[in-house]
């Protein structure tokens, strides 16, 4: 009873002290809102780039090249890759991007044949807006991935401008990949046409359907066996792989990153403790006298927790929140040579930076405490 | 019951020589040296003396707040160098109330909530704690600054409110340092006042560090110290009988 007194009077005391309990909750949540935006990015390279035993899917990418820009495969090879055996669909595309370096808002065109969007396109993303068969009429048609609409604000019927292309937005789509997702899906011919320097006949890549995913990496090297000695020899690997390839620069900085992490996660802790110490200094005679007229230590040392805990779950329950807020409507992604990493907001990351800033806070309150319950009532009581 | 123990129940407080030494470096400090003193149950007493005679330890040791280096200290039956430091806490919120020269109110609650403190000590029911707070405000007459905070009080008015917290508890003993050192003659009456009402009409028993002579005069008991010893004693009988027949008179 004395415990949960103890600990509702604390609040209460701390609720009243705004100033102090803002400035230490405004850290906090900072330092969360790092700490989210960081865990966005982890978990945006872990989904583009982690592979699992369900994947089927193959980038076959023009051997020692790394750039859309000059990868270039002759369009027949995806008849020829089809006919090899374990190979579900070859579908040749042509990529072209608004940006090759490192940049949040990339624009990343797909060119895809009419005879192939049926199982280039519509198998693989859920029409949220508009349909294959829009999209088809118009020879500017373009399908737009979910979260390229959300950041650029489109709709069907609008025009999108990037890399010197124009097209017309005939539907949006959502998918389960973040390629897809951010991509700009339009017809080939029109793309081989509009992009300077693409010549007709030619594709950036094939992206290829294997019928066991058991037998990805054996197709891989079928394919790249088939064309070793062609034209164009290929480098063939899984989507994911080729992704953590091209996005390596993004990797780094993803684990640069996650030194922010931990420093947002020390800087809590910092801030927490702060918070509290300079507080505890600041109430020294107040404690002693709580102390003088009967609370016990422990109760004391249970409330300075409380208090630490309480500034570190606000903190933190705000920091996430605008994580979740800024990441959800900008719908940010990294793009880098034509791959694309988003940063989007997580429940269970929210959820676990929360917990996470919460056992920091109480861990940096926890010494304090148990300091302030033990020092001599007369010494606080002489204290300014 | 123990000899001692019946010893020490004949006198409300009762030390044996007390001692405290402190050690600053290499330097021994003595604040009280083998001090006998027996206090009655009811009483009012003023301890005098000059600075670092020992009156504050001595009322530091009377309230529990520091524990003596030598000697026996019983208050109403309990020796309280035998006590931990949280059976010290449950004492102290059970049985002694404490007003400070300097108030020593808690900034951030308002005069009702510092009164209602000690009361989240205690098995009340928040109804049983409203009235026990508004009674105590009612006893210093600030019901009207209830919701008040500290620095919206004159210092009268904010020693009156530790006088109501001091009292809320109903302890059988208060302790006051100074309580009048840093208010005017004016609201110094009217604490002083309040506590001989508390005195008279609730049998409190009262200790009271003062260098106001004025504020002295109205304990009946006045005690001396000097270089931490009992120098004088001096009784006002007639006041005396009267604090021992209030003290029979309201149970404590």
């Amino acid at each position: 009873m004395i415990l949960l007194r103890t600990a509702a009077l604390s609040l209460r005391m701390l609720a009243r002290s705004r100033v102090r309990a803002a400035l230490a909750v405004a850290g906090i949540a900072v330092a969360v809102f790092i700490l989210c935006a960081e865990r966005a990015v982890h978990s945006g390279i872990v989904e583009a780039t982690a592979a699992n035993e369900r994947d089927t899917r193959l980038i076959v990418y023009r051997a020692n090249r790394f750039c859309p820009f000059t990868s270039r495969l002759p369009e027949r090879y995806a008849d020829e890759v089809a006919s090899i055996e374990g190979v579900k669909s070859a579908v040749p595309m042509q990529i072209v991007v608004s940006n090759c370096r490192a940049s949040l808002d990339v624009v990343v065109f797909r060119g895809v044949r009419a005879a192939d969007a049926a199982r280039g396109i519509a198998a693989r993303v859920r029409f949220v807006e508009g349909s294959l068969d829009a999209f088809l009429a118009r020879g500017d048609g373009a399908l737009v991935g979910s979260a390229l609409a959300a950041r650029r604000g489109l709709k069907p019927g609008d025009r999108l401008s990037a890399a010197g292309i124009t097209v017309t937005v005939a539907g949006i789509v959502d998918a389960d990949g973040p390629q897809d997702r951010n991509a700009c899906f339009v017809q080939l011919p029109f793309l081989q046409a509009a992009a300077g320097g693409v010549q007709g006949g030619e594709v950036t890549q094939l992206e290829v359907e294997v019928a066991d995913p058991a037998k990805l990496r054996e197709v891989a090297t079928l394919i790249d066996a088939r064309f070793a000695t062609d034209l164009a020899p290929t480098t063939t690997r899984p989507e994911k792989a080729f992704v953590a390839r091209a996005a390596a620069d993004l990797v780094a900085i993803a684990e640069f990153a996650g030194f922010l992490g931990v420093g947002a996660l020390l800087a809590i802790f910092a801030l927490v403790a702060n918070a509290i110490v300079l507080s505890l200094e600041h109430r020294t005679r107040e404690l002693a006298v709580l102390q003088s007229v009967g609370f016990p230590g422990k109760a004391l040392a249970f409330g300075i927790v409380v208090e630490s805990s309480a500034l570190a779950f606000v903190g933190a329950v705000v920091g996430a929140g605008a994580a979740s807020l800024v990441l959800g409507l900008g719908r940010f992604s990294l793009g880098a040579e034509g791959v694309l990493v988003e940063f989007r907001p997580s429940g269970v990351t929210a959820a676990a930076s929360v917990a996470l800033a919460l056992a920091v806070g109480i861990a940096a309150g926890l010494i304090p405490a148990i300091a302030a319950s033990r020092k001599a009532i007369v010494e606080g009581l002489r204290a300014a | 019951m123990t000899g001692a123990t019946a010893a020490a129940d004949a006198a409300f407080i009762r030390c044996t020589r007390l001692t405290k030494v402190f050690r600053r470096g290499d330097t021994e400090i003595v604040p009280l040296r083998d001090l006998d003193l027996e206090i009655p149950r009811g009483a009012f007493v003023s301890l005098m003396g000059p600075s670092g005679s020992g009156k504050t330890t001595l009322l530091n040791l009377l309230a529990g707040l520091d524990g003596a280096t030598r000697g026996e200290l019983w208050i109403d039956g309990q020796e309280l160098s035998r006590l931990s430091r949280d059976q010290l806490a449950r004492w102290r919120a059970k049985s002694v109330g404490i007003i400070f020269q300097s108030y020593n109110l808690v900034p951030v609650l308002t005069a009702y909530e510092n009164v209602e403190l000690p009361l989240l000590l205690h098995d009340l029911s928040r109804r049983e704690r409203h009235e026990r707070t508004m009674a105590a405000l009612e006893t210093v007459s600030l019901v009207d600054r209830a919701s008040h905070f500290p620095r919206q009080l004159s210092g009268g008015q904010e020693q009156r409110v530790a006088i109501a917290r001091a009292i809320v508890a109903d302890p059988p003993l208060l302790l006051a340092d100074e309580p009048t050192g840093d208010l005017d003659r004016v609201s110094a009456d009217l604490v002083l006042d309040l506590l001989g009402r508390l005195h008279r009409e609730r049998g409190r028993t009262i200790v009271m560090v003062t260098h106001d002579p004025l504020a002295a005069a109205r304990a009946p008991l006045k005690l001396h110290l000097d270089k931490g010893a009992l120098e004088s004693t001096r009784v006002d009988s007639v006041s005396m009988e009267g604090a021992r027949t209030a003290a029979g008179e309201v149970a404590p």
